[in-house]
C-alpha cells in the first residue's frame, strides 16, 4: 500500500459508518437480544427473568411444537419433490425442444402473483364448499383437516414456484457443454441413462444452488400459511415460523417465542451446513 | 412425442387455476357462484372490481405506504451499501475485509430472530407503527446485499480512475457521487429491483411493527382482508385485489428486464 492517506481521504470510517450502524443496530443487536431472551421468562411488561434452559426443555414436550415440526418437515420434503423435482422434470423435458419456451409459459404465469396475493386467489378454490370441492366432487375441507391443509398449501406453493425453478434448471441445462452429451449419444446412451449418467452430473453445481435455496426457504415457510389458515384450525397447520409468531405475539410469551426462533435458526443453520458439506465433499 | 404430451398435460393443469383467476376476477362482483366458476361471464367487470378492491380496507392507503417503503428504502440502501463498498475497495479502508464481513453478515439472520427485540425496541423508541420506523428497518435489511454487489463491482474498476480525479482535486465524496455511483448504475438497478420486490412482498415485518391502516404495508393489509373474503368481500373483488397488489412487481420487472440481467452479471464478474 504505497498510496498515502491524504490521497485516500481522512473520512473513511465516516463513509462506512451508516452501513455498519444500520446493520449492527437493526440486525445484529436484535439477533443477540433474541438469543438472550430465549433464556428468560418475558411477557413484554415485566423485565425479563433469567430461567436458564427452561424454555428449551419445554420445547421437547410441547404438542404444538411437535405438530409444527411435522408440518415443517412436510414442507421441506414436499418442496424438494414438487416445486424442485417437478420443476427439474419440466426443464429436462423442454430445454432442447423447439418452442420450449412456449411449453414453459403456463408454469411462468403464476409466478407473477406475489406474496399474500397468491393466497387471496386460492382461498375461494380451497374453502369448504369452494371450487375444488365442487370440481372433485368431494366434501373434504381442504384447509381445515390436518394434514390435508398443509398438503393443499404445498400444492398452491408448487403451482406458483415450479416455473422459476424450471427456468433456473433450463439456464443450467443450456449452459452445459454439448460435447460430452454428443459423445455419449454416439456411444448409444439415450433417455434415462443419458440423463442419469451424463447430464445430471454436469448440472450438479446448479442443482446444488437451487436445492440449497429451496431448503432454507422451506424451513422458514410462513407467509402462505399465515394468510391461508393462520396456522389453524387450532394449531394443526402451523410451521415452526408460524409457531414462533403465535407464541410470541398471540400468547405474549416472548421468552418461549424467542426459544422457538433460536431453534429454527439452529435447525436452518445446521441443515445448510450439512448440505453444503455434502456438496463440497461430493465434488 | 411423449415429452410434448407430458408437457402439454402438465401445462393445462397449470393453466386451469390461472384461467379461473382471470375469469372470476373479471366477473361482476355479485354474480359469483362456485358451481359455475368455469363459465366466463358475459360482462367484463375487471376494472370495476379493481376499483372496489382499492376501496375496501383502505387498500389504496396501504398501497401508497408500500410504494413509499419499497422505493425509498432500496434507494437509501443501495447508496449506503455502495458507499461502504467504495470505501472498502477504493479508499482501501484499514481492516476493510472485516468491515465487509460485518456488513454482509447481516444477511444471515432469519427474520424470526429479529421480531421480538424490534417490536419491544420500536415500542420504547416511539417507532412502532410509524413510516419512519419501517423505512429504517427495510433500509438496514437492504444494505448487506448492496454492499456485497457493489464491492464486487468496484473492485473491477481501475484505480487510475480514482487517482486521476484525485489529482484534479476532487474530494473523495465527490468522486463517489459523480463517478463511482453513475458507472455502477446497472448493478444498482439490479439490487434495487431485488430489494423493491422483497419489501413489496413483505408480510411479517408489517404484521409485527404496524397497526394503523395508513402505515400498514399492502401485503399485511391483504392478509387482514382474507378473513373478510368469507365475511362480505365478494370473491371477484378479492381476486382483483390479489391481482392489483401483484402488478407493480411484474411491471417493474418487465420494464427493467435487460438492465436487470446486465446488472447481475456485472455484479458477479470481476
Amino acid at each position: 500500500m504505497s498510496v498515502r492517506t491524504p490521497m485516500l481521504g481522512r473520512f473513511r470510517h465516516g463513509y462506512v459508518a451508516p452501513a455498519a450502524l444500520l446493520v449492527a443496530g437493526l440486525l445484529y443487536a436484535p439477533f443477540l437480544w433474541t438469543a438472550y431472551l430465549s433464556l428468560t421468562r418475558y411477557d413484554g411488561l415485566e423485565p425479563p427473568a433469567w430461567i436458564g434452559l427452561d424454555n428449551f426443555a419445554k420445547l421437547f414436550d410441547d404438542p404444538a411444537l411437535l405438530t409444527s415440526t411435522r408440518n415443517t418437515l412436510i414442507w421441506v420434503v414436499g418442496t424438494m419433490v414438487l416445486p424442485v423435482g417437478l420443476g427439474l422434470l419440466v426443464a429436462v423435458l423442454s430445454y432442447d425442444l423447439k418452442g420450449g419456451a412456449w411449453y414453459r409459459l403456463p408454469f411462468m404465469l403464476p409466478y407473477a402473483l406475489s406474496g399474500a396475493g397468491l393466497a387471496m386467489v386460492w382461498s375461494p378454490v380451497l374453502s369448504h364448499g369452494g371450487i375444488a370441492n365442487l370440481l372433485l366432487g368431494v366434501d373434504t375441507a381442504f384447509l381445515q383437516e390436518a394434514p390435508h391443509n398443509t398438503l393443499a398449501m404445498l400444492l398452491v406453493w408448487t403451482w406458483q414456484q415450479l416455473g422459476v425453478n424450471t427456468l433456473l434448471f433450463v439456464v443450467g441445462l443450456q449452459s452445459i457443454p454439448k460435447e460430452p452429451i454428443e459423445a455419449a449419444r454416439l456411444d448409444g446412451a439415450a433417455g434415462w441413462g443419458l440423463f442419469r449418467h451424463v447430464i445430471w452430473p454436469l448440472m450438479r453445481p446448479l442443482t446444488a444452488v437451487v436445492v440449497g435455496l429451496a431448503l432454507v426457504a422451506s424451513l422458514k415457510t410462513f407467509d402462505i400459511v399465515w394468510v391461508l389458515t393462520q396456522g389453524g384450525p387450532g394449531r394443526n397447520s402451523e410451521t415452526l415460523a408460524v409457531t414462533m409468531y403465535k407464541d410470541t405475539f398471540v400468547a405474549s410469551d416472548y421468552g418461549y417465542g424467542s426459544a422457538v426462533a433460536v431453534m429454527l435458526t439452529v435447525v436452518t443453520g445446521l441443515a445448510s451446513y450439512l448440505y453444503l458439506r455434502r456438496q463440497v465433499s461430493a465434488t | 412425442m411423449i415429452r410434448r404430451a407430458v408437457l402439454i398435460v402438465l401445462g393445462l393443469i397449470w393453466l386451469g387455476p390461472t384461467y379461473l383467476l382471470l375469469v372470476n376476477a373479471s366477473r361482476p362482483a355479485s354474480s359469483y357462484d362456485p358451481a359455475s366458476a368455469w363459465v366466463p361471464s358475459g360482462d367484463f367487470a375487471l376494472l370495476e372490481n379493481f376499483g372496489r378492491a382499492l376501496e375496501s380496507a383502505n387498500l389504496s392507503q396501504s398501497l401508497a405506504s408500500t410504494a413509499l417503503y419499497s422505493v425509498v428504502s432500496p434507494l437509501l440502501g443501495v447508496i449506503i451499501g455502495a458507499l461502504a463498498g467504495y470505501t472498502i475497495v477504493v479508499l482501501r479502508l484499514r481492516g476493510g475485509f472485516w468491515w465487509f464481513l460485518l456488513i454482509f453478515g447481516g444477511t444471515i439472520f432469519p427474520s424470526q430472530m429479529l421480531l421480538v427485540p424490534l417490536f419491544v425496541g420500536y415500542s420504547d423508541a416511539g417507532l412502532y407503527d410509524s413510516r419512519f420506523g419501517m423505512i429504517l428497518l427495510y433500509t438496514a435489511i437492504n444494505v448487506p446485499l448492496a454492499a456485497f454487489v457493489l464491492r464486487n463491482f468496484y473492485s473491477g474498476v481501475a484505480f487510475s480512475v480514482f487517482e486521476a480525479a484525485r489529482m484534479d482535486g476532487a474530494t473523495t465524496w465527490r468522486i463517489f457521487w459523480r463517478i463511482y455511483l453513475p458507472i455502477s448504475f446497472s448493478a444498482l438497478t439490479a439490487v434495487f429491483i431485488l430489494e423493491f420486490t422483497f419489501i413489496w412482498n413483505d408480510l411479517i415485518f408489517g404484521l409485527t411493527l404496524t397497526q394503523t391502516e395508513d402505515v400498514r404495508p399492502v401485503m399485511t393489509a391483504i392478509a387482514g382482508l382474507m378473513t373478510d373474503v368469507y365475511a362480505g368481500t365478494p370473491v371477484p373483488v378479492g381476486l382483483a385485489a390479489g391481482l392489483v397488489v401483484s402488478l407493480p412487481t411484474v411491471i417493474l420487472f418487465l420494464a427493467t428486464q435487460r438492465l436487470f440481467a446486465r446488472g447481475l452479471s456485472l455484479g458477479s464478474v470481476q
